[in-house]
């Protein structure tokens, strides 16, 4: 007897041609309304497929059903459209229309027993083991997730009495998400996860250490259990590894997604010890050890801040900031257009600007902090920019409430184009209209920062009326594989050439990603593949500074 | 061309006759293509099919378009590799943004022609090529 029967309420002889061309398949009708009753024996009876003609939707019910509890699957033969839709409701696995040819039948009957019959139960088992992969693993970096470890050294902590908890917290990582978009942050937490699993390769640690990661969190942790008969790790082991693995993680991410990003990186680790205690549930002991190392990494982080601030004050007082120029060039002819003013601390810890404006934010020196950047920045366009190169400057729209900000603060204005950010939420549109008139008619220009991030649509930008519109770096981050962002920037420089604006691209860091722009007819291109910021020499030179 | 050396294709549609016509179009040239009628099914077929492409309706009953992306996207072996194509009647740039945070990587406006269809799947397919090697 064959082990392939095709279970079906169809006379055998309208299906011969389709079964020759499946081989080795046998036909086995029964009358519609006993099928559900024929199939419920089951693999076992032989049955591979079930194929129901009739239109009696109880027959067609009771039939699907059982069949899918003996992991059978089903075609339907359908008449109408009726037919088709009940088929699909019914979660039969094929059906076609008929009159079918004999070919048909037969890929339908193949397709169906392709997918391996899923019966509801197996089709759930699947989608959660789908989902549960990834709650398990972390896709990133690959690394086991907090439960899983802790049933892998469950065994370990109790033979060898002690484990240390290292807490990885890296503070900023979060800022980069906010800048660059989640892909960036994602790119940028598999570099560090594999720099931290290289370092730890070959530290004295190596023993039994054992590591897991937050899924989709920046944070990590690192358990490390003392070799049989080695002492645990002393103190100053440990601080001088975290030294080193800052430092080496720090050199990896600067190697591969630039300074500015690693500007941005810190890592602040907390440790713990515990210790094997049979009276309390091993699971809660971690528990407690993993909140008490990630208690001492934040309170390192709070100190770490009070000395930022400190530092902060003094850069104000000594008027240490200076200024990077970064070159926006046009498009076509890569000629400098103008470039984006970014200041930076000249105190090491300060070195990024997002780093020192947060630290403003925090100690309320955000106007005296802008308003320091500003004039370094606009010394810049005596010292060195040569007469036709405009000057991008970054405001945020609060500091328009500065009373020591205003049109006549800056000696060039049609020099200047300010650079707005369309993160920040501008609550009065109106009255901020009206401010950015004033400013316009001194001959300022205006530019919409971020635009396309998804905070504000095309008509709030339109309402700025601006004559730039820099799109969000996290648009231009691999946009010459994805073509919604590609459709979107289309969007976007079709809008400014309608409103009579320029679109500048920032963060272009490929050939690929510039050649897609270009084609996109994006006007101006702001990105490492063609400079890197850098502070311009004093006296304005007339080669181009190519940096990188 | 024998199907052998064409991709996997999953036509994700809960309108069977949307999918039948992407799948019957896609089939002629040669790609081997499943329909999934849910977004349950999508997930459910998606270890078993493997597939290149997915071509992924976002309004449906139950798990939407989004949703599924996201998982696709999430997984260990198969999120990397996998191209996942929004198949969507709303030409808002909010939705856009919606399927860039999913991890989608390209979009058809509903309703659309099936040579443009089978031009977005080719792109993709090229895309992918070109990341594997």
């Amino acid at each position: 007897m064959s082990d392939s029967i095709l279970l079906t309420d169809i006379d055998p002889q309208e299906l011969s041609e389709a079964v020759q061309l499946l081989d080795g398949w046998e036909v086995k009708q029964v009358p519609a309304d006993q099928l559900a009753r024929a199939v419920g024996g089951g693999a076992d009876s032989g049955f591979r497929a079930v194929l129901i003609e009739s239109e009696d939707p109880t027959v067609l019910r009771s039939a699907i059903e059982r069949a899918h509890a003996a992991s059978i699957p089903v075609v339907v033969a359908c008449a109408d459209d009726v037919g088709r839709r009940r088929a699909v409701e019914l979660k039969a696995e094929e059906w076609y229309r008929c009159p079918p040819t004999p070919e048909e039948i037969a890929q339908r009957i193949r397709a169906a027993v392709g997918r391996g019959a899923p019966h509801l139960g197996t089709a759930d088992d699947k989608i959660e083991r789908v989902e549960y992969e990834q709650l398990l693993h972390d896709s990133l970096t690959g690394l086991p997730t907090l439960p899983v470890m802790i049933e892998q050294c469950r065994a370990l902590f109790k033979e060898r009495g002690e484990l240390v908890v290292l807490y990885l917290n890296f503070v900023r990582y979060s800022k980069i998400e906010e800048i660059y978009g989640w892909e960036k942050l994602d790119a940028v937490l598999e570099t560090t996860a594999a720099a931290v699993r290289e370092f730890l390769e070959d530290t004295a640690l190596s023993t039994s250490r054992l590591m897991v990661s937050f899924t989709n969190d920046d944070d990590f942790i690192f358990f490390h259990v003392p070799a049989a008969g080695v002492a645990a790790a002393s103190e100053n082991e440990i601080t001088d590894i975290v030294t080193r693995l800052q430092r080496h993680v720090g050199g990896r991410i600067e190697a591969q997604h630039g300074e500015d990003i690693a500007a941005l990186f810190d890592i602040y680790v907390g440790r713990a010890h515990v210790y094997y205690n049979p009276k309390i549930r091993l699971e809660r002991l971690i528990y407690r050890g993993i909140r008490e190392a990630a208690n001492a990494s934040r309170s390192i982080e709070t100190r770490e801040r009070a000395r930022r601030v400190a530092d902060l004050r003094t850069s104000l007082r000594d008027r240490s900031v200076y200024v990077d120029y970064h070159p926006i060039v046009v498009t076509e002819t890569r000629e400098i257009f103008g470039y984006e003013a970014l200041a930076r601390g000249v105190m090491r810890s300060l070195r990024s600007p997002e780093v020192m404006f947060d630290v403003a934010a925090e100690a309320d020196l955000v106007w005296e902090l802008s308003r320091l950047c500003r004039s370094r920045a606009i010394e810049g366009i005596e010292t060195r920019l040569r007469p036709n190169e405009l000057l991008f400057l970054n405001v945020d729209p609060h500091d328009f409430n500065d009373p020591a900000f205003n049109e006549h603060e800056v000696k060039y204005p049609t020099r200047v184009v300010i650079e707005i950010t369309e993160r920040t939420a501008i609550k009065d549109y109106p009255k901020f209209r009206e401010r950015l008139k004033s400013f316009r008619e001194k001959g300022f220009r205006f530019a919409v920062d971020d635009a396309g991030s998804g905070y504000a649509g095309l008509g709030s930008i339109a309402n700025l009326e601006p004559d730039f519109i820099k799109l969000d770096i996290s648009l231009i981050n691999a946009i010459d594989t994805n073509f919604l962002k590609q459709n979107l920037v289309e969007t976007m420089v079709r809008f400014a050439n309608d409103h009579g604006a320029k679109v500048i691209a920032e963060g272009v860091e490929h050939a690929e990603e510039f050649n897609t722009v270009r084609d996109l007819g994006v006007h101006l291109v702001q990105g490492f593949f063609l400079h890197r910021p850098s502070t311009l020499p004093v006296a304005p030179v007339a080669k181009s500074l190519v940096g990188g | 061309m024998t199907p052998a050396n064409k991709p996997p294709i999953l036509v994700v549609d809960d309108n069977p006759d949307n999918a039948e016509i992407i799948r019957q179009y896609l089939e002629i040239r040669g790609y081997p293509t499943t329909v999934a009628h849910s977004g349950d099914e999508a997930l459910a077929l998606f270890e078993t099919i493997k597939p290149a492409v997915v071509l992924l309706d976002v309004m449906m009953p139950g798990r939407d378009g989004w949703e599924v992306c996201r998982v696709m996207k999430q997984h260990p072996t198969l999120g990397r590799s996998v191209r996942v194509v929004m198949v969507t009647a709303l030409d808002e740039l909010r939705d856009k943004h919606e399927a860039l945070q999913t991890g989608a990587d390209d979009y058809v406006e509903k309703p659309f022609d099936l040579p443009s269809l089978a031009a977005t799947v080719e792109r993709n397919l090229k895309m992918q090529r070109a990341k594997a090697s």
